[in-house]
């Protein structure tokens, strides 16, 4: 039989799952010292671990090469895509959130508020919910600087402790949605290798 | 300003040699078994009026269609979907023909896809509806065309998997919510996203229906999924949604196809035409369904004519790919004869190839000048016989790669 594939975000989410990997019991040797290698074997041949960054994760999934992927909420939101999103690990949490200028008051006025964001796709859905129309600028370093600078009205981010924000003359003004990694599986494997997928996924369930 | 002459769309491609006979294979098969059932082949319109698809159950979204206007400003689309076409025809000119209908398609829908995340935006695909009956019979005939089809394209890996969408409009009902939400619960099932599921309905309070609700994404796999449903909400409706669907299941055991066959009660399929049971085709290799399919009993009706209908289609591209992939593909051959001759005895020399044509003797006329340019070519091409026309016929063997 061959290992299950599953993609790891790579950083914070890659090491948070591989500690829940050794707690379930697998020998995750090969990844503790990988080197520059990007395909590595876990436990006794049935996992097979592959390290993504966060977007391909999900294009890695959704197209079947890894039948598994850890990724955070944040990137669901953003890319979509079809896949099963099976299971919360409640690590990697955090939230995204709407942030201006201290004491700036976002919502009054006539105007579209500009929204400096690195998810355009959920900023535009979340004020689509509110019914209103938002121009998004997409800002790929530190959003932060975009309010300071007067490029934008607010921003929408990723926000865990506030405290770049705080440093940076920002505050929170709404919560969007919290954030934590999930485990998202491809929809062909769940069903052609459920006993595997299910047997992992209750692991990892239990020992999260 | 640039110009984009030398590449195709985003999600096109054009297909070559091999590409081309392994896509031809799978049509011959799929087609075979088509007929050989009694089904007719129709060819659509690959161009439609936008609102063949924007109404009543056959909403397209409408960032995945591809549009154009004619010369009237009236919406065109690229056909986004061949059922629903097939519907169309069905309610106008084939309105007084005698049915049952058995209609086939082998034909491309074009879906307008994000870029660069390598979704193909023309799919070919080829399908069957049987059109003009409730029966149970028609399932059963449409499902054991399923498992042929799949098993036609790979015998061993293949999995064919039902469903019926009842019981979630059963249950959404129950739960008395409005269509938005009800969109949402479909979503979130659909995608068995567990987390975000169970939040939603936690909303809603507690109760049997709502457990049921929870549950629904869960319910897959072989037999024992019945004994774990009826464990849950269960009303009259429900149950004999689930009575119905386990005789499906025990029926189709009949075809030897224990190991292939599974259900999953969670499996709300996007599109909405489906009112009842509705299936799935998966082949190893390919990470998306490959076949899709069910009963859409209200879908011709909505073009004036009640008529009650189950089919399925499959990816034509997908079962191509793994052709390929599995190495099982027919190869492009090369010719067997290469004929040759000088300018003045050229069509002397075409009349002969012709004739070597009509005989089923794969043949080429070399337009080279010269033997040696054609032997060359021969050679670089493994041509395994060159034949020199003249007054008199001469046989040249390449197979030795002979001295140039």
């Amino acid at each position: 039989m061959k290992p299950l594939r599953i993609a790891l975000t790579k950083g914070r989410l890659e090491k948070d799952t591989v500690s829940l990997f050794e707690r379930i019991g697998y020998d995750c040797t090969a990844v503790r010292e990988k080197g520059r290698k990007l395909i590595l074997p876990v436990g006794d041949g049935e996992l097979e671990v592959v390290l993504a960054k966060a977007n391909d994760v999900i294009t890695y999934v959704e197209h079947g090469v890894c039948d598994m992927g850890v990724v955070g909420k944040d990137t669901i939101m953003e890319m979509g895509g079809s896949f099963f999103e099976l299971c919360d690990l409640g690590f990697g949490r955090c939230k995204f959130a709407l942030a201006t200028k201290k004491g700036l008051k976002f919502y009054g006025g006539y105007g579209v508020k500009t929204i400096a964001t690195k998810y355009p796709n959920v900023s535009r859905s979340y004020f689509e919910s509110k019914g209103m129309d938002i121009e998004a600028i997409k800002i790929e370093g530190s959003v932060e600087l975009a309010p300071l600078l007067e490029l934008s009205d607010g921003i929408v981010d990723i926000v865990e402790t506030g405290t770049t924000l705080k440093e940076n003359g920002l505050e929170v003004i709404e919560e969007i949605a919290p954030i934590s990694a999930r485990v998202i599986v491809n929809r062909v494997s769940m069903k052609l290798r459920q006993k595997e997928i299910e047997q992992l996924l209750s692991l990892m369930e239990n020992n999260k | 300003m640039k110009r984009y002459e030398l590449i195709t769309p985003e999600g096109t491609k054009d297909l070559l040699f091999d590409e081309c006979l392994a896509k031809r294979e799978i049509e011959k098969r799929l087609s075979d078994i088509f007929k050989s059932h009694g089904y007719s082949e129709v060819v659509t319109t690959g161009i439609e009026f936008y609102d063949v698809f924007s109404k009543g159950s056959r909403t397209v979204k409408q960032e995945a269609l591809y549009k154009l206007t004619d010369s009237k400003g009236r919406l065109i689309v690229l056909r986004p979907d061949s059922t629903i076409p097939i519907a169309r025809l069905v309610a106008t000119r084939l309105k007084d023909a005698p049915l049952p209908l058995r209609l086939y398609y082998n034909q491309a829908y074009f879906e307008n896809n994000a870029l660069l995340k390598g979704h193909s935006d023309e799919v070919t695909q080829a399908g069957v509806e049987l059109i003009g009956t409730k029966s149970r019979r028609a399932d059963f005939e449409i499902l054991s065309l399923a498992v042929e089809a799949l098993s036609a394209v790979e015998p061993e890996n293949f999995r064919i998997e039902i469903g019926n969408v009842g019981i979630f409009k059963e249950l959404v009902a129950q739960l008395g919510v409005d269509k938005d939400t009800a969109e949402q619960i479909r979503y979130l099932i659909v995608n068995k996203n567990y987390p975000a599921l169970g939040d939603l309905l936690d909303t809603f309070g507690d109760n049997d229906v709502i457990r049921a609700l929870k549950e629904l994404p869960r319910l897959f796999g072989k037999e024992e999924v019945f004994e774990r449903v009826e464990k849950l909400f269960v009303n009259d409706t429900i149950k004999s949604i689930l009575d119905d669907l386990k005789y499906v299941y025990e029926s189709l055991l009949t075809l030897g196809i224990k190991d292939n066959l599974s259900v999953d009660l969670g499996a709300v399929n996007r599109i909405d035409y489906y009112t009842g049971l509705t299936f799935k085709g998966y082949l190893e290799g390919i990470g998306e369904d490959v076949l899709a399919g069910g009963r859409y009993n209200h879908l011709i009706s909505e073009f004036g004519y009640d008529q009650p209908a189950t089919g399925f289609g499959i990816n034509v591209n997908a079962c191509t790919s793994l052709l390929l992939k599995n190495g099982n593909a027919p190869k492009t051959s090369v010719s067997d004869v290469i004929v040759y001759s000088e300018m003045p005895d050229v069509m002397k020399a075409i009349c002969y190839s012709n004739k070597l044509a009509k005989s089923g003797v794969a043949v080429e006329n070399s337009v080279f000048e010269t033997l040696q340019e054609t032997k060359e070519y021969a050679l670089q091409k493994g041509i395994k016989k060159l034949v020199v026309v003249a007054d008199d016929i001469e046989e040249i063997d390449m197979k030795g790669g002979e001295q140039v």
